[in-house]
């Protein structure tokens, strides 16, 4: 269906990503744009609009439930039915191919899909080996995303073939949010003619791509700028070249837009904005990047964008004379500054103070408060401790093994028959349950002239057989317990607990996992949250959690162990998790003659036996320690961390890690 | 089979923030739908379905299945502009407005369209099966328990929700069509949460609870217990306002494209956006929308600060920006104070 789009023209503000959009119309080699921002910012309209300046390239969309066929491209059916000829009927990366192809909402497109787009994007051709077709043809596209980043990252191989990344954020200008309105309103009330209006205007932006394209070619190059472009990837530890090429080439496309065959350091550094952003490595944990989509990264970078002009506009514009050296020197400012180099918390503590009113002031942690004296009956509620990032979690290469190939936490592949049907395979000796009729049909769709109808319209035998591949977006299932006792109060060790279970709610959130909370302490185990997707009741509870009293460990795992146990009925392909929140100590026994400790071991072996995965997070601090979770551990046998580790650099990714492959 | 009655909408008591917002989007399709929260038992499905009732009529292509305007040049299905194209006129009739159900457990198949599977292995020949978004084009797109919709069901929503196009690549299908719905979503929030860009895809949303009054609580059990003793007599009753509400709408309908607003509205909306920190520019134009369609409904030709106020009430507060665990509270007073300036 042809749509009438809203004119890439009429889009007030947003330069970057105009800017990136363009240069990619000029220049293909560049490798695409990652666009990433919040909700309402123009993201897709600019990227439709853009398909009226692109000439004769066109916008192909790939949508979000694409199926492998139609991606690769298959056999066409009527031809193969009434004529008995196998042709390829080309899919989407044939029509993509000298075109731009668009995927919007991209960190939500399926890994089947994900995966094949990587290996055609890298080798630039397609293979179609399926269904008696074999056929190689060439797809070379310019590939655009756009994404909300609340909605979950984008794997870092993906991102990588992004050539550019730019971030969108709304007009903050109420003159300039009042021209967006008006002119909205405008086009929707008459969209044709809106178009007409704003022909004008396209018309010579559609020129000045055009003028572009013609001169790219002999914009030249100097050694200055690709020493310059190398220092600059080098500087913000970016990995592979593909940062500094595409610098390079979007500095070129820069230049031919503005009608330059000299390429200047400022289109370099302008360039490098766009290309290294996305690339740049971590260097200290705790250090949001880009992509990643917290607030404060994206403040963070535009701060040092200002400062980067700030420094810029005290020189002169170009100077040439400059050595590359000196160059490096000045660039490494922004990129590297110090702030990375800090510890994450206090990173965030800065932060803080910025947006005010956003977040709770941090509190400090081991603040010296002697709160020996509350042990006792007594009970209070302390806050959550200020939340931390859990960076990008990277998967634990083990883990799809130990988890038999069961697929990671986002996506699980599903034999109930829910899911999004992304591909299919052959059935070979299984029972043809949820077949893929439209495959079985194309499978069988060759050799009709050859079989037998008795009658039929169409002749399907056992070998035609395809079943459908669906993946499932399920999330984990995180069961938290966490030990409340007395003297969880002591030292403000449960602020500092609440935040580490804020974190991973942090994360769950996102992945839209399923958690549940049960506390213990005084006489038993309470289940304060039932397993929900509500990770806000769960916060909320968590935030209203009282600690006082003993120590029922036994009592929290047998509840645990009946919660999760129940799941596993309801829901059997389910992984839950355990996250046990505890120091190991145990108090309040369930009968006179055994000891509480024993009994917890007692309880934590039943876990184990069910091979339920469990983390516990030992909240055991002081010099003086009994590693009691260590023995708990080894009937549970799951992973321990203690306190330390998970504020300390790399073993958050752990846990992350750990947690990722759950579903 | 007879469409079944199913509620009267005057016949609910009190909720107006909700019956407002129905009605609006009914005005004004390019409103963007609305999303109900609220406990169980507080008349929100009740009343989207009885929304059934008062939409109006309206024209569309005879034999369309995308039952498209053929007065609206721009938003023409393949097939229609094909017919359009070839010189042909295209037949209009009137025909309501529908409520299509999206039901929880629907299918994405069955959601988007596929390939007609009988229509291949009899003829040989590829056909486009449409899916509920089609018959969605144009009418009201209900999802109960919205929440609780499968995430790759919400995928689909999302694009074809801001669009207005539903664009299908999948089982050897490649096909587009509009689907331009009105989408009305209720759920539970004890049951989990929308996720962000769904719930932006929502014009308008409303919290509704439980009347606490006993008058109130009497009367919505008196109006029930009439309506199930005898629904026929129940009808009748209502039928005077049912049609005075029908009446209201179709005028507002009319006015609506005269309704004009000045430069100062515009600059307040925007002023209390950014006061407000909401996500990106939907909002502004959404509110801008509300406000407008606000004073058709009110029977104005323009739109006043009364008008501004009502739609920052239904179409920010799941706009406020916030990290996940915050409460999101919304503070009117700034609204208030915005207006008194």
């Amino acid at each position: 269906m042809k749509r009438v789009v809203y004119p890439f023209a009429a889009v007030l503000g947003q330069d970057e990503i105009k800017k990136a959009l363009l240069c990619n119309l000029v220049n293909p080699m560049i490798g695409g744009v990652l666009i990433s921002g919040e909700k309402g910012t123009a993201k897709s309209t600019l990227v439709r609009g853009l398909e009226a300046l692109a000439g004769s390239q066109r916008l192909v969309e790939l949508p979000l439930n694409i199926t492998e066929d139609r991606l690769v491209g298959s056999i066409d059916l009527s031809r193969a039915l009434l004529e008995g000829r196998s042709v390829l009927e080309p899919g989407v990366l044939w029509e993509a191919d000298g075109n731009i192809l668009y995927v919007d909402e991209v960190n939500l497109l399926s890994d089947h899909i994900v995966n094949t787009l990587l290996e055609v994007a890298a080798g630039k051709q397609n293979v179609v080996e399926r269904e008696g077709i074999s056929c190689v043809h060439d797809s070379r596209f310019v590939l655009i995303g756009s994404m909300n980043p609340e909605e979950g990252k984008l794997r870092s191989q993906f991102l990588d073939r992004f050539g550019l990344y730019v971030e969108v954020q709304g007009e903050r200008d109420p003159a300039a949010r009042v021209e967006i309105m008006s002119r909205r309103l405008e086009f929707e009330r008459d969209p044709l003619g809106f178009l007409e209006a704003y022909r004008e205007e396209t018309a010579r932006l559609q020129r000045a791509v055009t003028k572009a394209r013609e001169l790219l070619p002999k914009v030249e190059v100097t050694e200055n700028a690709l020493a310059l472009a190398a220092s600059l990837s080098e500087n913000v530890h970016c990995c592979g070249h593909r940062g500094e090429l595409a610098t390079v080439e979007t500095a070129r496309a820069l230049a031919a837009l503005d009608g330059r065959r000299m390429l200047n350091t400022e289109d370099i550094r302008e360039a490098a904005r766009f290309a290294l952003a996305h690339r740049a490595r971590e260097i200290a944990p705790g250090t949001a990047l880009p992509p990643e989509g917290e607030p404060d990264s994206r403040e963070d970078r535009d701060r040092q964008d200002q400062e980067t002009q700030q420094e810029e506009n005290q020189e002169p514009a170009e100077n040439p004379d400059k050595t590359p050296e000196e160059e490096r020197n000045q660039d490494s400012e922004p990129q590297t500054s110090e702030e990375q180099e800090k510890p994450a918390e206090q990173q965030d503590s800065e932060n803080t103070g910025e947006e005010s009113g956003r977040r709770e002031p941090s509190r400090q942690i081991s603040d010296g408060e002697d709160r020996e004296g509350d042990f006792g009956e007594s009970e209070e509620v302390q806050e959550s401790g200020e939340a931390f990032e859990i960076p990008r979690w990277q998967e634990p290469p083990a883990f799809h093994r130990v988890n038999q190939g069961a697929g990671k936490r986002t996506l699980v592949k599903s034999d109930n028959h829910q899911g999004r049907y992304v591909g299919y395979r052959t059935a070979g000796g299984e029972k043809a349950e949820d077949l893929a009729f439209d495959a079985t049909v194309r499978a069988a769709a060759p050799f009709q002239k050859n079989r037998k109808k008795n009658g039929r319209a169409i002749a399907i035998e056992k070998a035609d057989m395809r079943l459908k591949i669906r993946e499932k977006r399920t999330g984990g299932c995180i069961l938290f317990v966490v030990d409340a006792s007395a003297s969880m109060g002591a030292n403000r060790r449960m602020t500092e607990v609440k935040a580490a279970i804020v974190s991973l709610l942090n994360v769950s959130y996102q992945k839209r996992d399923r958690v549940g909370l049960i506390a213990f302490r005084k006489d038993g185990a309470e289940l304060l949250l039932g397993i929900t997707r509500s990770v806000d009741l769960a916060q909320k509870r968590l935030a209203e959690l009282p600690t006082g009293g003993k120590t029922p460990l036994a009592a929290g795992l047998d509840l645990a162990y009946e919660v999760i146990m129940g799941l596993k009925m309801r829901e059997p392909e389910v992984q839950p998790v355990i996250v046990l929140v505890s120091d190991g100590r145990a108090s309040g026994k369930k009968d006179k003659n055994s000891n509480p400790f024993a009994e917890a071991l007692k309880s934590a072996e039943r876990i184990g036996n069910q091979k339920i995965r469990t983390i516990i997070l030992d909240t055991e601090n002081g010099f003086i320690r009994f590693h009691l979770c260590g023995k708990l551990n080894e009937k549970l046998k799951g992973t321990l961390l203690t306190m330390e580790e998970l504020r300390s650099d790399g073993i958050i990714e752990a846990v992350k890690g750990y947690a990722a492959p759950l579903a | 089979m007879n469409r079944k009655k199913t509620y009267c909408f005057t016949a609910i008591v009190g909720q107006e923030d909700m019956k407002t917002a129905l009605i609006l989007n009914v005005i004004n399709p390019g409103l963007g739908g609305v999303l109900i929260r609220g406990e169980k038992g507080t008349a929100k499905s009740t009343a989207v379905r009885a929304l059934a009732e008062l939409l109006p009529l309206r024209r569309q292509v005879k034999g369309c299945r995308f039952g498209c305007d053929p007065d609206d040049a721009a938003h023409l299905c393949d097939e229609c502009r094909a017919r359009l194209e070839r010189g042909e006129i295209l037949e209009a009739e009137e025909q309501p407005m529908r409520v299509i159900d999206l039901p929880v457990s629907a299918t994405e198949d069955r959601v988007v369209g596929t390939l007609d599977i009988e229509h291949a292995i009899k003829t040989g020949e590829k056909k486009f099966e449409t899916g509920i978004l089609a018959g969605a084009n144009r009418n009201i797109l209900y999802v109960d328990e919205v929440n609780l919709l499968d995430d790759h069901v919400v995928d689909v929503l999302l694009d074809s929700a801001a669009m207005g196009v539903n664009t299908v690549e999948r089982e050897g299908v490649s096909y587009s069509h509009p689907a331009a719905f009105i989408l009305v979503g209720t759920m539970n929030p004890e049951e989990g949460d929308l996720r962000p860009q769904l719930i932006d895809r929502f014009g308008l949303s409303v919290t509704v609870a439980g009347e606490h009054e006993v008058e109130r609580r009497v009367e919505v059990l008196e109006n029930r217990l009439k309506y199930e003793n005898d629904p026929e007599a129940f009808f009748q009753e209502y039928e005077p306002k049912q049609a005075e509400l029908r009446a209201r709408i179709s005028e507002a309908c009319a006015r609506l494209p005269k309704v004009t607003y000045s430069r100062a509205v515009m600059e307040l909306i925007a002023k209390i956006c950014i006061q407000l920190e909401v996500d990106g520019h939907r909002a502004d134009i959404v509110m801008l929308k509300t406000a407008v369609t606000l004073a058709a409904y009110h029977g104005k030709d323009q739109v006043e600060k009364e008008e501004i106020l009502q739609a920052a009430r239904l179409a920010l507060p799941h706009r406020m920006r916030r990290r996940p665990f915050e409460d999101a509270q919304f503070d009117f007073s700034r609204i208030e104070e915005l207006l008194r300036e």
